[in-house]
């Protein structure tokens, strides 16, 4: 069975200290701390000593998703500042300058885009973006590889392609307005097609948008769909 | 290179004509981009079929297009498909066919779940299967390439007998049956039109038929038997015991990129037993589409009545080549002693 928890971000937006409330009594081994604003990565960095993850073998944080050019500097410097074994994930058009992020080498981890975005969605842009970071590691976004093919193909050589990088899923419904929500049956449906790709020990970051008596049930419903075999897809 | 060009240096080919169409083509493709890659967006794509697609344009050949449908309905879909058919004038020589086929708007729900049925109608067969066998897209491909895999996944997942352990030929029957049907239906349209159009353009319409018309069904069929063909022993029983659907559609989606002539010199490639024969199916085709490339001969045969090709020298040229070709694939498919023949045997005829 894989590591499965929440993006704080998905319970709380930038509210992490109540998303690990709300996390405390539920099961879960493997967190993502949110910071998708910018305005939200400091505050977050200053306070990790004082946030009690004793409990996440698996630790990431999600840097912000957009920021501008001159701010970019900043936020890799502040990043510097987290421990080694948190994985940082990064949207790839939001990356102005590569050289910033190439001496993070494995600590950063592109993930794949959505359908708005015009690099990172498939194998082909994906090698691109890791052209310019090489040691960087993959986060596999389940929800925004169905978007851009609900064929499951795409999803399939994305993990194909990069299984040696895979650091970590991320697991929601991407509705056509590209937001993270529940995961729907058509979705359980094309993840169960490519989720025997993934392998058991990578974490699963649920990134559906739940309200606190939707966190357990989505949580089932994503292992559920994760460790099915083969021919139950 | 491509796998034409591979073919003829491996087994001493010259088809001159058969380069002519496909540079033909390429430079027509590069007229369209430009005038209609801003009519396309990641939900639409325009999509081309027939010779065009095929790389075979030669000067009298029409543009069939069509604007594919993927996602929410635009009531200005219609005024873009009208600028679009207003675009492509600018460059064909002639209009698109009379059926109402192509020139047109196509929605992908239709394509992908109109399979059978009595909702299957003629143009719906027709979109699909030229939509995998011969199609191309101009501009974005977002949509298009998202059509085709869910077409495919639909042959694919719901093949029940390609995903069982005892099956030991792993070939996609569903896709299989549903090309061989499309084949059948080109027939019998070819004498549907034949009554209601009178006897004029027959003739040509008739070696259409021996010729490109056939090549796409042999190039689905070659398309389907690589489902077997592409793995080693070991390997097919690895890859189909996980019910790896979107692998499959994958390798047949690369595989479908390329033109019916592309995808039929690849695999041949693999049997140089058949080379002879292989060579002589090039030769013919290279023939069928000199006769096209010539303005005279073409417009001779799309004048040609059907009740005066018995003593017409270009008609019978034509029909001389469609024979040698016609031959090369009973050598290929029917005579020989490759897998190609066990395979048509059992699966393509009964």
């Amino acid at each position: 069975m894989n590591p499965i928890g929440f993006s704080t971000g998905a319970i709380a937006l930038g509210d992490y200290s109540r998303a690990l409330l709300l996390l405390s009594n539920i099961s879960t081994t493997a967190i993502e701390l949110s910071a998708l604003r910018v305005n939200e990565i400091g505050p977050l960095i200053e306070a990790l000593p004082a946030l009690d993850l004793a409990k996440y073998q698996y630790i990431s944080i999600h840097a912000p998703s957009s920021y501008l050019p001159e701010q970019e500097q900043g936020i890799a410097e502040l990043l510097w500042a987290i421990p080694a074994r948190f994985a940082i994930i990064l949207h790839p058009d939001a990356i102005h300058d590569a050289a910033l992020w190439k001496p993070f080498g494995s600590r950063v981890a592109i993930e794949n885009m959505d359908r708005r975005k015009l690099i990172g969605r498939t194998v082909k842009e994906l090698e691109h973006c890791f052209s310019s970071l090489p040691d960087a590691r993959f986060c596999f976004d389940i929800g925004h590889a169905r978007q851009v093919d609900p064929s499951m193909t795409e999803a399939y050589l994305i993990l194909n392609r990069f299984s040696d990088r895979l650091v970590q899923v991320h697991v929601s419904e991407v509705d056509a307005q590209s937001k993270h929500a529940l995961i729907s049956y058509a979705a359980e449906l094309a993840f169960a097609d490519v989720a025997r790709f993934v392998p058991e020990w990578v974490p699963l970051i649920l990134e559906s948008r739940v309200t606190p008596n939707q966190i357990q049930s989505e949580i089932f419903r994503a292992l559920d769909i994760f460790s099915r075999p083969a021919f139950a897809a | 290179m491509n796998q034409v060009d591979l073919l003829a240096e491996e087994i001493g080919g010259n088809w001159p004509s058969i380069r002519q169409a496909r540079s033909n083509s390429l430079e027509t493709i590069g007229k369209l981009t430009e005038s209609l890659e801003a009519f396309t967006a990641p939900d639409t794509s325009v999509v081309i079929s027939g010779s065009l697609a095929r790389f075979e344009m030669t000067p009298g050949s029409d543009i069939d297009w069509s604007l594919l449908l993927d996602g929410p309905s635009d009531p200005n879909h219609l005024k873009i498909s009208q600028e679009i058919g207003a675009a492509v004038n600018q460059v064909a020589r002639k209009g698109v066919g009379k059926e109402g086929t192509f020139g047109t708007m196509v929605s992908s729900h239709n394509l992908i779940n109109y399979i059978g049925g009595e909702v299957d109608t003629n143009s719906n067969t027709t979109q699909r299967s030229l939509l995998l066998l011969e199609s191309r897209c101009i501009g974005n491909a977002e949509a298009y390439n998202r059509v085709k895999r869910n077409l495919l996944k639909r042959y694919l997942s719901e093949d029940s007998g390609l995903w069982r352990a005892s099956v030991e030929n792993k070939l996609p029957h569903f896709l299989m049956n549903d090309l061989a049907r499309y084949w059948r239906t080109m027939t019998v349209d070819y004498a549907y039109k034949q009554r209601t159009r009178g006897g004029v353009g027959i003739p040509l319409r008739n070696i259409k038929l021996r010729m490109s018309r056939k090549l796409i069904y042999v190039a689905g069929l070659l398309a389907c038997y690589d489902c077997h063909l592409a793995f080693d022993d070991e390997a097919r029983v690895e890859f189909y015991k996980d019910r790896n659907v979107p692998g499959l559609v994958a390798r047949l989606h690369e595989t479908l990129e390329q033109t019916p002539l592309e995808i039929t010199a690849n695999l041949l490639r693999r049997f140089p037993e058949h080379n002879d024969a292989t060579k002589k199916l090039f030769d013919a085709y290279d023939q069928f589409l000199r006769l096209l490339l010539n303005d005279d001969s073409r417009n001779h045969l799309e004048q040609l009545h059907a009740d005066a090709t018995e003593n017409d020298a270009i008609y019978l040229k034509a029909k001389e080549a469609a024979h040698q070709f016609r031959d090369a694939l009973e050598e290929i498919f029917l005579d020989g002693r490759s897998i190609l023949k066990k395979f048509t045997i059992k699966y393509g005829v009964f």
